[in-house]
């Protein structure tokens, strides 16, 4: 007597589902992905128990790493292009289109205003390893200080592109430290802000629980 | 594993006519969902989906008027001083000042914070002020006397101090607080405590308001 064997077949899974759903997230993270900007700088925040969240208004962050050094960043391609470009003009940098083009996607910067031109001649994959002196703070003298003058030019940019339309809102000052900063150099950027008026600002801190409530 | 189905395809029938050959439509999907699944690592893993938390902070002005210097009372205000290796120095008002340290922790500067505001609250009885609520709307509250927070970060703290310092005067309610730097009497208190605070206000309004 021969044995009824079962017909044996592959198993067959229908993919379309599982593809479905693989699609639909992926729209999702697409959609809502923002590249996460090349880091100069690497800060470890502190924790707070602030819930507040970054607005989604332009921010002009100034970041101070472990070893004091200040870094400066700043959303939007249009403010970022006239900024440099009435840099350019007023110190004689010597830029060509190109290179505020570059200015203009680059992400955080941290050097010197005489150093600009060659940081942004390097390629991308160089700078990273470029010995970045930060950008210069000078405490006595406002006018001489290069962060006071960028921060200044940059609102001000800011401020001719929502004239023109091309933003909503001005800048959404923050300034985010490592935890282990040494307050010094915090006190200057804070200082540096309140030299040219800037008496309200964010500071970046990561999540922490509250007290437990009674 | 899926696999595509090839049984589709007819042969001749016999002494029937020639049909085109009917092919399955069914598509093996597994690539397409290999392909799918490994840009939505990609992206999960390159997007900065969480936004940072924020702690939002107002500095006094820099140019200070001497006729806009108001006076509070003495017994009110509590100095920090935020100190190297995660300490915290603390004196009330400024005669007869003694200063004390003290940690972080819930137990540390909370508890003086407390202390102080219980202290302020028994000496001048309960304030009502107005604030507004999360709707907007204006109403009366009766959280207690107000103290004067003055935070004074010194040269050898870390911003985390500052950070923390200032969590403690959001979880205390503190109402008026201020961030100043260190003034030399301070440091010299501080690494004399026994000497006392010698303290003139009105140098200390002149330097302010030069």
């Amino acid at each position: 007597m021969p044995k009824n064997k079962p017909k044996r077949s592959a198993p067959s899974i229908d993919m379309t589902a599982m593809c479905d759903v693989a699609f639909l997230l992926l729209t999702f993270f697409m959609l809502t992905a923002k590249a996460k900007p090349q880091e100069t700088v690497v800060i470890d925040t502190p924790s707070s128990i602030s819930e507040t969240k970054l607005p989604d208004a332009g921010t002009l962050t100034i970041m101070v790493g472990k070893d004091g050094k200040v870094f400066m960043d700043m959303a939007g391609q249009h403010t970022r292009l006239s900024l440099i470009d009435d840099i350019n003009s007023r110190y004689q940098l010597g830029l060509n289109d190109q290179q505020k083009m570059k200015f203009a996607n680059l992400g955080s910067f941290g050097v010197p205003r005489a150093e600009l031109k060659k940081y942004l001649d390097l390629p991308p994959s160089e700078r990273a390893s470029y010995p970045v002196s930060g950008i210069p703070i000078d405490t006595a003298d406002i006018n001489k200080s290069e962060l006071a003058d960028w921060i200044h030019n940059a609102r001000l940019a800011q401020f001719r592109m929502k004239q023109e339309g091309k933003v909503k809102d001005e800048y959404v000052m923050i300034v985010k430290a490592d935890q282990t900063t040494p307050y010094p150099a915090v006190q200057k950027v804070i200082n540096t802000l309140t030299d040219i008026n800037v008496n309200k600002f964010n500071l970046i801190t990561s999540m922490e629980g509250g007290p437990k409530k009674e | 594993m899926a696999e595509i189905a090839q049984d589709g395809g007819g042969g001749h029938k016999k002494g029937g006519k020639v049909r085109s050959k009917k092919m399955s439509t069914r598509i093996d999907f597994t690539p397409m969902v290999d392909l799918g699944f490994l840009l939505i690592t990609f992206f999960m893993l390159t997007t900065t989906l969480a936004k940072p938390n924020i702690m939002a902070l107002v500095m006094p002005e820099k140019d200070i008027k001497k006729e806009d210097v108001e006076p509070v009372k003495e017994s009110k205000v509590l100095t920090l001083l935020l100190g190297g290796n995660d300490k915290v120095y603390y004196y009330e008002g400024i005669t007869d000042a003694k200063l004390d340290s003290t940690d972080f922790s819930a137990e540390g500067l909370r508890t003086v914070i407390l202390n102080k505001m219980d202290k302020v609250k028994g000496q001048f009885g309960t304030e009502t002020y107005k604030k507004k609520n999360k709707e907007g709307v204006e109403e009366e509250r009766t959280d207690g006397s107000y103290i004067n927070v003055l935070i004074k970060p010194t040269k050898e703290s870390r911003y985390k101090n500052l950070v923390d310092a200032l969590d403690e005067m959001a979880i205390c309610k503190v109402r008026y607080y201020v961030i100043l730097d260190v003034s030399e009497l301070e440091e010299k208190f501080i690494k004399d405590p026994a000497s006392g605070l010698k303290f003139n206000v009105d140098e200390q309004v002149e330097a302010a308001t030069k």
